[in-house]
């Protein structure tokens, strides 16, 4: 692996804080790590210690005070409003805790939303079968379980084959046996697309389906190491 | 929306304080400058005895006049007329079989003494009795043979035979006398009293002479003289118009003196303020009035016209070519034209209401017609106060704007109420989780609803108070410069109006309150739980549409319009209500623009003499010796339908008539009849209908078959043969009632001349509205595109504050702006134009029908016009407003953040 591919993904101390004056918050407070292309990055934390806000950041949809970040070498920061755009579209696959699919779009026509993005999107009848999810696919997000949605938002995120796929407590609202399905799909995915997985997550058991895991707390990294006992997805348990 | 409330009820609220303020202004002007409460016209002018008799209010015995009128003329003529006739039958009876009788016995007579005489002179020249007798066969033959006999004949016969025939002759008609005089003076009073009661009858019919529940109705009356002038406003030496020439009065009719001052002298005038404006004159200036120039001294409204009707029959009143003005006294006297004898009245006792006033309006007729007859003078106009127009025009078109101004408020209203609802709909729908958080506390639903209700309640409260301080203050003026712009009014003053605050402040604060509070309540009738779960819809469990293999975009945009229908049938429902009140703005200048463009095509004859009768003063049939002038004759029915009781032109043309250019019209016999297009449009009347037409005073019907349709007149009119018109209307077979003819008539005696139809009669309506209306047209353009703008961006506001979470979303996942916009903005778009092109046809057929309505109470018809480019208009401008709305919503799509998604999940 390359140097490049090793810091596919680099965060340099990087700062946000919200608010003015006494009631100013800083959120981060000078992060730096690195993520290597193609490997499942797990950001570990209670709330408030700032991984949804770096997440947040890392998908180009907020702004850091301080620092920056890169990705193959491209800094964000320096990205006017339509590169940033273009990187999104290009580059990011993102997963959220509420799924926030369209709800007057059914199944297929959430995920041809991602596909529509990519020159190259994968095939989508293919990936409603990886998904489980072709019998549903003339269905409303409604109409759906959690689990089933989450699997929409994963297929919209993925059919444009990103780099990167940000997840953001891509389990929280789903129940033990949907979240391990999930959270299974999602490194099917990695190792059969070769994304680069971001899973921000409070659940310390997922670090085990990690390749590298993160741990903040206050705004600030307090500990970067490589999983060497990684485990699959099906085997986590809580 | 606050704004846009504020705008409506300001508008309106003006309307109704402008209206209310110049209503008081005209019903307070009506004591004030003493209104008439009618006014007639007499032939000739009333002396003191039929004034008294008409003051008096009661009947005259009509009956019992003609019947001593007759006896009068009875005995003066009857003898005479025996005479005539007996001698008639004398000469034709009597005259050949007295020669036949006298001839012989005076041929023998003759012999006898021209014998007796030739003897004389025999005997008288020396024969003796013998010798003369023997001689005289000879003699006389000889006197035969030299002509001698002949010539004492002739020059005995004609005294012989006048002295026998005088005498057979007095002695024929002594007997005659003796036998058939009185029988014959009793059949000539019969058939008199036979005719007197058929007239009187007629006339009892046709005035109610005898309605028992008849009353006198007193009235004080007063003199209302004036004259009809040319007026020349620019001394140019044409006449512009015409100007009705007033005396001073001073107890009827007054004028409220606007600008200057009033005549003094006898080259000073004063004019009506309205028409002064229109044509510019201003007080100072020097005016031509029929030939003599007055100096401008001041600008007055007079109290009985309110809008310049020139006619009563007149569908518009004529600002532009019609005038009134007063005069002093000598001034009065320094003009030409023939006086009018116009008589004004007032009841002694004033009415309570119009119903009584149209009683006392009807005996009073009665009365006048009855006391005009027994004077031998000639009613030649009667119009009482609530059938005149030039009184009563303007306060019942502030009726109508007012009435307009409340349904427009009303319905732009109840679709902002709904706006509204919708908006908290999407609120109630994304405080969902919070709501069944309060719920589940133990809140209650009446506190929640409440809750939701109050916004809209109070902004309407505040609009509404906002919009009428605008009202009384700059929408008052607005309106109220509108319609001194249109109508000769008297000075008023701003009054409270009770009722503009009802109707721009309660009604819409009670429909902005019911229409939220239905849709509130019905969003707060879901369970806590539902409302925890956001399960708000009944349709969640429902399948989506299963849509064609389009593209993506396609299907996206088609799912968007699916998402917002409820929002597209209320921007359906804006766009066309905007399109109705489009049609109108676009429609009208353009349907003016077409008369005042074809009016020539709108009239057969340039000209249309009407006669008083076919016969002048001395008997003579009126003629005219100006080429291609064509007799007509004309008779005037009324169709009589629930809405109005239209007057009907009967024409009886000349067969091969170079100016009604029917054909086959020469072929009709019977009552079938062509009509007029106008007539055909106004009332449905299609060819083979039976059109039954009442006689105006009389109980009598016409039945006609329509033969088929004329186009070449916008009257309401009737046309047949001449022939079959006289048969029909039982006229002489030389009777006609006047001329058509394409050229000035300037032979015609104007005394035989009843009046004068020109093309002006057509153009003056047309006219008129274009100046009166014309220009606002283009405002209320103006005013249109942005009522549709404001509304269709407080919809598309609220299409993609539904859809704020999903833009968002898209936008996370790189979506570009202008994508989003096609996505979104693109549906909408789809959806309005196809809402901006059926409404267009739909607005434009519904004012049409409105039209229809509108005219169906008036007198005449105007088919509304809409040219092709006006409907072109009408749809470019919702676009332009949309396109401006266009603009509003690619910077709010822009605006949306991408955070949005991540604080709120769908």
């Amino acid at each position: 692996m390359s140097d490049n591919e090793k810091n596919f993904l680099q965060i340099v101390d990087l700062k946000k804080g919200y608010g003015a004056g006494e009631t100013r918050q800083e959120v981060l407070r000078g992060m730096n790590f690195s993520v290597a292309k193609g490997e499942i990055c797990v950001l570990l934390g209670p709330s408030g210690s700032g991984k949804s806000t770096l997440l947040n950041i890392i998908g180009g949809i907020d702004n850091a005070d301080g620092g920056y970040i890169s990705i193959g070498g491209d800094k964000l920061q320096d990205m006017s409003e339509k590169r940033l755009t273009q990187y999104r579209r290009k580059h990011l696959g993102y997963v959220f805790q509420l799924y926030n699919l369209i709800g007057n779009l059914n199944v297929k026509e959430n995920i041809e939303t991602g596909a529509y993005l990519s020159d190259a999107p994968l095939d989508i009848d293919e990936l409603l079968h990886t998904l489980g999810l072709y019998e549903h696919r003339y269905k409303l997000p409604n109409q759906l379980s959690g689990g089933q949605q989450q699997r929409v938002s994963i297929g919209r995120a993925i059919v444009k084959n990103p780099d990167i796929l940000l997840c953001d407590e891509p389990t929280g609202a789903l129940d033990y046996a949907t979240s391990k399905e999930i959270l299974k799909l999602i490194e099917d995915i990695n190792q059969k697309y070769g994304n680069t997985v971001v899973m921000v997550t409070h659940n310390e058991a997922i670090r085990g389906m990690a390749d590298h895991v993160v741990k903040l707390r206050d705004g600030q990294v307090r500990s970067n190491e490589r999983n060497d006992r990684k485990i699959s997805a099906a085997d986590l348990e809580w | 929306m606050f704004l846009f409330l504020v705008l409506t009820i300001g508008f309106v609220s003006g309307m109704y304080v402008a209206n209310e303020s110049m209503m008081s202004a005209n019903r307070s002007g009506a004591e004030k400058y003493k209104l008439e409460y009618g006014h007639f016209e007499l032939k000739s002018q009333a002396d003191d005895a039929l004034l008294s008799a008409i003051a008096a209010g009661d009947k005259a015995d009509v009956k019992q006049f003609y019947l001593d009128k007759a006896q009068k003329e009875l005995d003066e003529k009857f003898r005479s007329e025996f005479e005539k006739e007996f001698d008639a039958k004398f000469q034709t009876e009597f005259a050949a079989k007295f020669r036949a009788q006298f001839d012989p016995t005076f041929r023998e007579q003759f012999d006898a003494q021209f014998q007796a005489g030739v003897l004389q002179q025999l005997i008288a020249s020396g024969a003796d009795q013998q010798t003369a007798s023997a001689m005289l066969p000879a003699a006389v033959a000889q006197a035969k043979a030299s002509g001698a006999y002949q010539a004492a004949y002739d020059q005995a016969y004609p005294a012989a035979y006048d002295q026998a025939y005088k005498a057979a002759y007095d002695d024929a008609y002594a007997g005659a006398y003796d036998d058939a005089y009185a029988t014959a003076y009793q059949e000539a009073q019969d058939k008199l009293q036979t005719e007197i009661d058929e007239k009187y009858a007629d006339a009892e019919e046709k005035y109610e002479l005898n309605d028992p529940d008849f009353k006198p109705v007193p009235v004080t009356l007063y003199e209302n003289f004036f004259r009809n002038e040319t007026e020349d406003n620019n001394n140019d030496g044409q006449s512009d118009g015409t100007v009705r020439v007033y005396a001073p009065t001073e107890d009827i009719n007054l004028a409220c003196l606007l600008d200057g001052r009033f005549p003094a002298s006898a080259d000073e005038i004063a004019i009506d303020r309205m028409h002064a404006d229109n044509v510019g004159v201003r007080v100072g200036d020097t005016i031509t009035v029929g030939g003599e120039e007055f100096q401008v001294v001041g600008l007055l409204a007079y109290v009985n016209y309110s809008t310049l009707h020139e006619k009563t029959t007149d569908l518009m009143f004529d600002a532009l070519k019609f005038d009134v003005a007063l005069v002093t006294e000598d001034g009065f006297a320094r003009l030409h034209e023939s006086v009018h004898y116009a008589y004004a009245w007032r009841y002694v006792t004033p009415p309570a209401d119009e119903t009584a006033e149209k009683s006392l309006s009807d005996d009073f007729m009665r009365a006048l017609l009855t006391q005009t007859v027994v004077a031998e003078n000639d009613l030649q106009d009667y119009v009482p106060r609530y059938a005149n127009p030039a009184v009563n025009f303007a306060p019942d078109d502030m009726g109508s704007d007012e009435a307009m101004g409340g349904v427009l408020l009303n319905i732009l209203t109840v679709i902002i109420a709904f706006i509204f609802a919708v908006t908290i709909s999407n609120t109630i729908a994304k405080e969902s989780p919070a709501i069944g958080t309060l719920r589940a506390s133990g809140y209650t639903r009446a506190e929640l609803t409440r809750h939701y209700l109050t916004m809209p309640v109070i902004v309407t409260l505040l609009a509404a108070v906002v919009g009428n301080i605008l009202g009384y203050t700059l929408f008052k003026n607005v309106v109220v410069g509108m319609y001194y712009n249109s109508y000769s009014l008297p000075t008023y003053q701003t009054i409270w109006n009770g009722q503009a605050f009802l109707k721009t402040t309660v009604i819409p604060v009670v429909l902005m309150f019911v229409v939220n509070l239905l849709i509130i309540t019905r969003m707060m009738r879901h369970t806590p739980l539902e409302f925890l779960r956001r399960q708000l819809k009944k349709s969640r469990r429902k399948k989506a549409v299963r849509l064609p293999s389009w593209r993506f975009f396609a299907r996206f945009r088609l799912r968007i319009i699916f998402q917002n229908v409820s929002n597209y049938v209320i921007l359906f429902l804006g766009v066309f209500f905007v399109m109705v009140l489009l049609a109108m703005a676009v429609g009208m200048p353009s349907t003016l623009a077409y008369y005042q463009d074809n009016s020539e095509n709108m009239i057969f004859a340039k000209y249309q003499y009407v006669l008083k009768d076919y016969e002048d003063a001395d008997g003579n049939a009126v003629t005219t010796a100006i080429d291609g002038a064509e007799k007509f004759s004309l008779s005037t029915l009324l169709h009589r339908s629930d809405v109005l009781d239209e007057e009907v032109s009967v024409y009886g043309v000349e067969p091969d008539s170079r100016y009604v250019l029917c054909p086959g019209l020469a072929d009709l016999t019977g009552s079938r009849v062509y009509i007029t297009q106008s007539f055909s449009d106004k009332y449905g009347i299609q060819v083979g209908d039976t059109v039954t037409l009442d006689e105006k005073y009389e109980n009598k019907s016409y039945e006609f078959t329509v033969a088929g349709l004329y186009d070449g007149s916008q009257s309401i009119a009737v046309f047949m043969p001449i022939a079959e018109f006289r048969e029909t209307f039982g006229q002489d077979e030389n009777a006609f009632s006047g001329f058509f003819s394409d050229a000035e008539l300037t032979d015609l005696d104007l005394d035989n001349v009843a009046t004068v139809i020109t093309i002006r009669d057509i153009q003056k309506m047309a006219d008129q509205l274009d100046h009166s209306m014309g220009s606002y047209m283009t405002y209320f353009q103006y005013l249109c595109i942005l009522l549709s703008a404001v509304m269709i961006y407080l919809l598309t506001k609220l299409i993609i504050e539904k859809n704020e979470n999903a833009i968002s979303m898209v936008k996370i996942l790189g979506y570009q702006t202008g994508e989003i916009a096609r996505l979104y903005l693109l549906s909408t778009t789809i959806v309005l134009v196809l809402a901006d092109a059926v409404s267009v046809f739909l607005g434009t057929a519904v004012m049409k029908t409105a039209w229809r309505v509108i005219m169906a109470s008036y007198s005449g018809w105007f088919d509304f016009r809409m040219e092709p480019v006006g409907y072109v208009k009408m749809f470019a401008f919702v676009l332009i407003g949309y396109l401006l709305v266009l603009l509003l919503d690619f910077r709010r799509i822009q605006k949306i953040p991408l955070d949005r998604a991540l604080k709120g999940a769908e």
